[in-house]
């Protein structure tokens, strides 16, 4: 153990890089470990069978419960993490989804407002560079408008709006890190749909383009292919980590530091923690047998029609066109409980899990290409998301799958509330129909889904009852943090990456003195 | 080299290409290509692929022609780099093989009956086929018709095939 830096840093993605970034500028020396390979912009080739290259796949994640979390889909592995293949929806928390015990007695307050948050998204925004029309956003919180104008509508947005209108519903540009226009360098969008794939011509703000040139600017170093294994306490000051250990073609190496932030998303974070217990010592955080638990995943689903207009859905981005955020804030309202949007008018294939073709399987054969080439002209669709609530039993757990270096996989557990549960029926029945008023003359949905994970550390003023402080530094230590989705306390129904990105923002702050 | 690579019927000259065993040669061939040549199986056993191959090409006609035999076996080799789909349904990469090889002993015994092929199918969709051992017949099917709809639409060949523009930002150049 020859080296130490400043801050290490596991985990390559949304928050890790930016933290990176951000530390490095403010002259601290940083590495980052990432466990997946190195990725570049020339490696995101437009198929939907190559994007399964950026998901997660070892060490494999085991999973329980009635509404699993699907990591092999959501997770991502490699440069960018799972922002590699995120589709750039960045909507900020609304400020009720910060209080919902408090408010509702139901799952967990976050241990800071939006107000906290407001200046940081507004900085993030600008940084990342985010299209979008915040006067159109009747629901939107407080913050400083787009530096972008929103993207332009396509046929199939334009057909589902009507839908909306006509149920007296309303909406708004979905707001997204995608440029509808030249910023900071980076090119506008060519509305190709191949998002999901991974963006490599710049216009879809994932980390590659916004924080790792400024990370390697300020000299960060980065490891590929790094899987860390644990965190190791100081035998002398054991509320101090002293070192991280990791293992890189094939050999066991450890790297000293005086902090270390774990951000390799929900599952591994508390993966990497749940394995740093040692002889006389339970797991860093883990003092209250709170570590793993509060692990959440948004009830999603999405809903299509097919429509006598032409619609030409191979048109657009992947996260869709328009939001609505109409019943958000009504999170007790009759039907069950939580927060939920429609996100409308997805780009989409006709194969992968999210194809239109793979959802039907009661298509005869004889009749598949038939109705795929229709529907490849008429075919209209819009995603609900639904609010999870953060409950102790789901949660993030060490399974007995050991792999040949000695690493244990996770296992995960989820089950969804039954009040959560009844929301998202609810919001689907509704959800069809408002595609009849647009003028479906078939409409169908897909299976619920899990979709973004987070949780499994979250933050709170109790050390009792949390696993870090309202900064991610891990309660029972002195230089151990964590960042990303694992923090959050509660999810709303929102996209998680700009809060995480606006926490690590507020984090990178800290760590630097200025809060 | 014995074979006549002239022969090869390109089927729109798939840009998806990887290796495969031809009377013993390895050569660079897209999945198509690789079913045209009779390329020699190197997971699944040849009979295990003609049954999975035959349900497939009920389920997405076209698929057989587009090489789903191969493609699922070229995938299988790849162990932790393969790009089933399977990954995102539940099926872990460590355990696609015996997936696959559970698949294929089920079909094998299905379709030894007198029943047609589309009434076994019917009765597998509703998980009421008899004697079906492992995952549920529903969802295996579920996976396989993924994958043959991988392989026959999702391709450049197959937007076209659909009228779909494919419109790449980067056209994949190597093996998935």
């Amino acid at each position: 153990m020859t080296e130490s830096r400043d801050v290490v840093i596991v985990g390559a993605g949304a928050a890790g890089l930016m933290l990176a970034a951000r530390l490095a500028e403010g002259g601290q020396s940083v590495t980052v470990l990432e466990a997946g390979p190195a990725r570049q912009l020339s490696d995101l080739v437009s198929s939907q069978i190559w994007a399964r290259k950026l998901k997660w796949s070892e060490p494999a994640v085991s999973e329980s419960g009635d509404h699993k979390i699907g990591h092999a889909f959501n997770a991502g592995s490699g440069t960018g993490g799972s922002a590699l293949h995120h589709y750039g929806v960045w909507l900020r928390m609304h400020e009720g989804d910060f209080s919902v015990q408090s408010d509702h007695g139901v799952g967990r307050d976050w241990p800071l407002s939006y107000a906290d948050l407001a200046p940081h998204y507004d900085r993030v925004q600008t940084e990342v560079g985010l299209s979008g029309d915040a006067d159109q956003e009747r629901w939107r919180p407080q913050g400083a408008p787009y530096p972008m104008p929103p993207l332009p509508l396509f046929a199939q947005s334009r057909v589902l709006a009507k839908g909306f209108e006509k149920t007296g519903r309303h909406t708004s540009p979905l707001p997204l890190a995608i440029n509808s226009e030249p910023y900071e360098g980076r090119r506008s969008c060519q509305y190709d749909g191949w998002c999901d794939a991974g963006c490599p011509i710049g216009a879809l703000g994932n980390p590659l383009v916004t924080w790792l040139p400024r990370a390697r600017a300020a000299g960060v170093q980065l490891e590929h292919n790094a899987t860390v294994s644990r965190v190791i306490r100081d035998a002398r000051h054991t509320q101090r980590i002293e070192s991280v250990e990791y293992l890189q073609a094939g050999e066991r190496k450890t790297l000293r530091a005086d902090r270390i932030i774990i951000a390799a998303f929900a599952v591994q974070s508390v993966r990497i923690l749940l394995s740093s217990a040692a002889a006389g010592h339970v797991a860093p955080g883990n003092h209250s047998d709170q570590l793993g638990r509060y692990l959440m995943t948004h009830p999603a689903a999405t809903t299509f029609g097919l429509f006598e207009d032409e619609t030409y859905p191979h048109q657009g981005v992947s996260a869709g066109q328009l939001l609505n955020h109409d019943d958000y804030d009504q999170k007790d309202a009759p039907g069950g409980f939580g927060s939920s949007q429609w996100m409308i008018g997805h780009a989409i294939k006709p194969h992968d899990l999210l194809g239109y073709g793979t959802g039907r399987p009661d298509i005869p054969g004889a009749n598949l290409k038939t109705w795929l080439q229709r529907a490849a002209q008429h075919l209209g669709n819009m995603t609900l998301v639904c609010e999870d609530i953060a409950l102790p039993e789901n949660r993030v757990t060490l399974s007995d799958r050991v792999d040949s270096n000695g690493i244990a996989s996770a296992h995960t557990h989820h089950d969804l509330a039954p009040t959560a549960a009844a929301r998202w029926v609810q919001r689907m029945s509704e959800g069809q129909e408002i595609l009849r008023a647009a003028g479906a003359q078939e409409v169908w949905s897909s299976p619920r889904i899990g979709m973004h994970i987070m949780g499994g550390a979250v933050m709170g003023d109790d050390p009792a009852t949390s696993v870090t402080d309202s900064f991610g530094r891990v309660h029972d230590t002195a230089n151990l943090y964590v960042a990303g989705p694992a923090l959050f306390p509660s999810s709303g129904a929102v996209n998680p990456t700009f809060t995480l990105s606006a926490l690590a923002s507020r984090q990178a702050d800290h760590l630097l003195g200025k809060l | 080299m014995a074979h006549d690579l002239s022969r090869r019927r390109l089927l729109g000259s798939s840009l998806f290409t990887a290796s495969f065993l031809i009377l013993g040669d390895r050569l660079t061939l897209s999945p198509a290509e690789a079913v045209e040549l009779d390329f020699t199986p190197e997971v699944l056993r040849r009979d295990q692929l003609n049954i999975i191959a035959t349900v497939a090409e009920q389920l997405v006609p076209g698929s057989a022609d587009a090489g789903i035999a191969a493609y699922l076996d070229a995938q299988l080799r790849a162990g932790n780099d393969s790009l089933l789909i399977g990954k995102y349904l539940g099926v872990d990469v460590s355990a696609q093989i015996d997936f696959y090889e559970s698949l294929a002993r089920n079909l094998q015994k299905a379709l030894q009956t007198e029943q047609a092929t589309s009434e076994v199918l019917s009765a597998m969709w509703s998980d009421i086929q008899e004697n079906w051992e492992g995952p549920p017949a529903s969802y295996m099917l579920f996976v396989l018709r993924a994958d043959a709809l991988d392989v026959t639409y999702g391709t450049p060949e197959g937007f076209e095939a659909l009228g779909i523009p494919y419109m790449a930002h980067i056209m994949p150049e190597k093996p998935w």
